[in-house]
């Protein structure tokens, strides 16, 4: 073989001002869309090529693993593995990893409740000072304020950077709107009346007003009182610390989803995210509160049989004029591992897949199941022209949005919030009872 | 080939001695056969050759020969279970075991909190459903024994729901319970019995009855399985000699086989009961341990502990306490499996 006439031939290509210029097209338009601005010089110069990493992330996330996977290895030649773990186990996952001295995972991805506990069982790292050595890099002001603390700082200090900002927005179908002579939604009031109107004139079509997602796992049920607390003014915990669940809008909450599950699509408690979107998609049910990325699905002709025929607006709130809030349900943020011996690649990495550019990138992928979490991605033309509805009740809920507790008891805490109202839901318990039981068990988990 | 049968017990019909049909029938019968000779053949050669002192050397050798068995025991039984023992009684996390000793705190908890009646859930679970399994394995496979036509048909069938992963079993009946779309809701709305969508698996004691009915399609044909196999190793002689003196086949099987089987129908029972007690992917799956917390099943509860809440200490606690109420409660079992085989010996 003649390698000598190879080599020539290459060196030759190199240097033709039509190569040159594609090449240079071609670097200034990967610069900008898939985030070199964001790696640092010793990445882009090649310094960790052929070194690889290992991610784990949620399988909701797989997509976005695969166009990252991707990515990374074009610009840094670093090779990225990722592992894909049920949502649910992801925690012990990594926990495990770190306490059976396995040391698989360098970068994990990581259910922002579950923070204190991560860091208490020492899973995850600090890096709070590499965020203020990089700050110019990962712009910290541009994270949207209400996911950046709870997604990132416990006792003080940053311990990941946000990663997929979820929080639910209220779908609707308007042709069963329409159909009904219903409007969409403002307060929750409203939403009753609309979701009894519409399941008493097409149950027997087996056609729902609501589909309500309260099956007893905490990240949906959880989600669903939180929609409402949110909506009602409330707040999980207090400034100090403590439950603030026998509040007003706790109660009301509790009340507001209770009411709805007589006009559910059967039955709310068995109801969880399997369910709830393909039966939604089917054109079964009227309303469902679910993350974002339901408006992708919906456009997807493999998936839906409602094509053009919803339309979707922030979650309502308690009365008329009341500011909408969002309730940050299920959002994941990227730490390093503890168990990492790759701390700067993998922070080049974290730093990279959290900037701006490679945020939009994701965000504007389908099926990646990433939601915003800055400010210029919400806001970003690119978003709002792939996913402008979503984009208008995004933008209009995540600011001032009600964050999930984040102690290390927090798992144990909205497990029994979680069995609690699917037992009111099933048993048609007094919401009051309820949340008397949750608070006196929140009471009782934080005084250990 | 002449097979002969080898002396002592009868490894098939438990009180029968010295029958020489006593040869266990099946694909296995020559293997166990040729097993059980070889193994009495040894017993009776080391009987004869067993030196009344043992020299030094052979004794080394024999501990050597003897370590691999010994750090696997440590390994795979010890280890695990001195672990559970000692984060039982410790402050574990997850992330972080033995932060700091705790005594029985974490058994005290357990006894406090859920779990407790977790384990009574379990208990009333695990006693009925294990005895309808074997009553339902015992009809199926006398059934199978009988000369009906297509039993091979019927044997293999049986072993698909055996086959399948319980995952699988779980994601089929609740697909098959769906309030709306599930074949049983429509099945009992086509005949007018269901009105309105009903939730199985929201509502007790629907729910409950639903994990059993899951697990009863799943573990039955094990239990059949064993009961046919047994079934096959009961001499024709009694049954012949039961026709002669003119009994039917119901007296037959419930004056001849029954009493026959009832060694082998214990220890079936008590296989299943402790299968029973650590039923986990049906919860998993059809009911996350829902509505509220009335199907969380023991082994449900205590991997919500360590899995969602991170508590080592408390998750080894509560096995513990598991492996206890199962021994307190298949313990008048064994006895009474002993006491059965004792009589039958005699």
């Amino acid at each position: 073989m003649n390698h000598q006439s190879t080599d020539n031939e290459h060196i030759r290509n190199v240097f033709t001002r039509r190569a040159f210029l594609g090449r240079a097209a071609k670097s200034a338009l990967q610069l900008t869309l898939t985030g070199q601005l964001l790696l640092s010089k010793k990445a882009l110069a090649g310094a960790y090529a052929g070194q690889s990493l290992n991610l784990v992330l949620i399988q909701p996330h797989k997509i976005s693993g695969e166009v990252l996977s991707k990515s990374f290895a074009e610009q840094t030649g670093a090779k990225l593995n990722v592992t894909i773990v049920p949502y649910d186990v992801i925690e012990a996952q990594a926990t495990l990893d770190v306490q059976s001295g396995a040391n698989q995972f360098d970068v994990v991805e990581y259910w922002y409740a579950s923070i204190g506990s991560l860091v208490e069982n020492n899973v995850l790292q600090d890096v709070t000072d590499l965020i203020t050595k990089d700050e110019a890099t990962i712009k910290t002001s541009d994270y949207i304020r209400s996911i950046y603390d709870p997604y990132t700082l416990y006792k003080g200090k940053r311990w990941g950077l946000p990663y997929d900002g979820d929080s639910h927005v209220l779908f609707y179908n308007t042709t069963l709107l329409d159909k009904h002579k219903v409007n969409a939604p403002t307060t929750w009031d409203e939403y009753l009346v609309a979701a009894k109107t519409i399941t008493e004139a097409e149950k027997q079509n087996g056609v729902y007003g609501a589909i309500v997602m309260g099956a007893a796992i905490p990240v949906i049920i959880g989600s669903t009182f939180a929609n409402r607390l949110a909506g009602f003014g409330g707040e999980f915990l207090k400034a100090d610390g403590t439950p603030n669940l026998e509040s007003d809008a706790a109660f009301k909450a509790a009340k507001a989803l209770l009411d709805v599950a007589p006009y559910a699509l059967p039955t709310p408690v068995e109801t969880a995210f399997e369910q709830a979107v393909p039966s939604f998609l089917d054109g079964k049910g009227a309303f469902v509160e679910c993350w974002t990325d339901l408006g992708v699905y919906a456009q997807d002709a493999q998936k839906s049989k409602i094509i053009d025929q919803w339309d979707v607006v922030q979650l309502p709130v308690e009365k008329k004029g009341d500011q909408p809030r969002a309730s940050l349900n299920a959002g994941f943020g990227l730490g390093l591992s503890t168990a990492t011996k790759k701390k700067e690649l993998a922070w080049e990495f974290v730093k990279w897949a959290t900037g701006y550019q490679t945020a939009l990138e994701l965000l504007t992928t389908s099926n990646s199941g990433i939601d915003p979490t800055r400010i210029t991605t919400l806001n970003a033309a690119e978003y709002k022209r792939f996913a402008p509805k979503v984009q208008r009740a995004a933008n209009a809920a995540l600011h001032g949005a009600v964050s999930w507790p984040t102690i290390p008891e927090s798992p144990k805490m909205m497990r029994s919030l979680s069995e609690k109202l699917n037992r009111m839901l099933a048993d048609r318990q007094s919401p009051e009872l309820a949340i008397r039981q949750i608070n006196s068990d929140w009471v009782q988990i934080l005084q250990g | 080939m002449n097979r002969s049968a080898p002396a002592g017990p009868c490894v098939r019909c438990w009180h029968i001695r010295d029958a020489p049909e006593c040869i266990p029938a099946g694909p296995f019968g020559t293997a166990i056969f040729i097993h059980l000779k070889s193994m009495n053949s040894l017993a009776k050669a080391s009987r004869k050759s067993a030196p009344h002192s043992v020299s030094p050397n052979r004794r080394r050798v024999g501990l050597l020969l003897l370590l691999p068995l010994i750090f696997a025991v440590l390994f795979s039984a010890a280890y695990p279970a001195a672990y559970l023992a000692l984060t039982s009684i410790s402050k574990s996390t997850m992330g972080k075991p033995f932060i700091s000793w705790v005594g029985l705190n974490n058994f005290v908890s357990a006894l406090q909190g859920d779990f407790a009646w977790s384990l009574m859930r379990t208990a009333l679970f695990a006693i009925p459903t294990s005895l309808v399994q074997l009553i339902l394995g015992v009809a199926i496979a006398v059934l199978l024994n009988s000369k009906m036509r297509f039993r091979s048909l019927g044997r293999t069938l049986l072993l698909l729901p055996l086959m399948s992963p319980p995952v699988m079993v779980g994601i089929a009946w609740k697909v098959m319970l769906h309030p709306t779309g599930g074949f049983v809701s429509r099945t009992l709305a086509q005949f007018a019995w269901l009105h309105t969508p009903s939730s199985f698996l929201g509502e007790m004691p629907w729910a409950i009855l639903s994990i059993a009915a899951a697990d009863t399609w799943q573990w039955t044909p094990f239990i059949v399985i064993l009961v046919y196999a047994t079934l096959q190793t009961l001499p024709a002689e009694f049954e012949e000699a039961a026709r002669i003196d003119g009994a039917g086949y119901p007296r037959i099987l419930f004056a001849v086989q029954l009493p026959l089987l009832a060694p082998a129908l214990i220890a079936i029972y008590l296989l299943k009961l402790i299968l029973s007690f650590k039923t986990f992917d049906l919860v998993y799956v059809l009911t996350s341990g829902g509505p509220g917390v009335e199907t969380s099943l023991s082994s449900y509860k205590i991997w919500q502990t360590l899995f969602q809440d991170f508590n080592l200490g408390m998750a080894s606690a509560q096995t513990l306490l598991l492996c206890l109420i199962v021994t307190l409660i298949t313990l008048p079992v064994t006895w009474w499996h002993r006491r059965i085989q004792r009589t039958a010996s005699l």
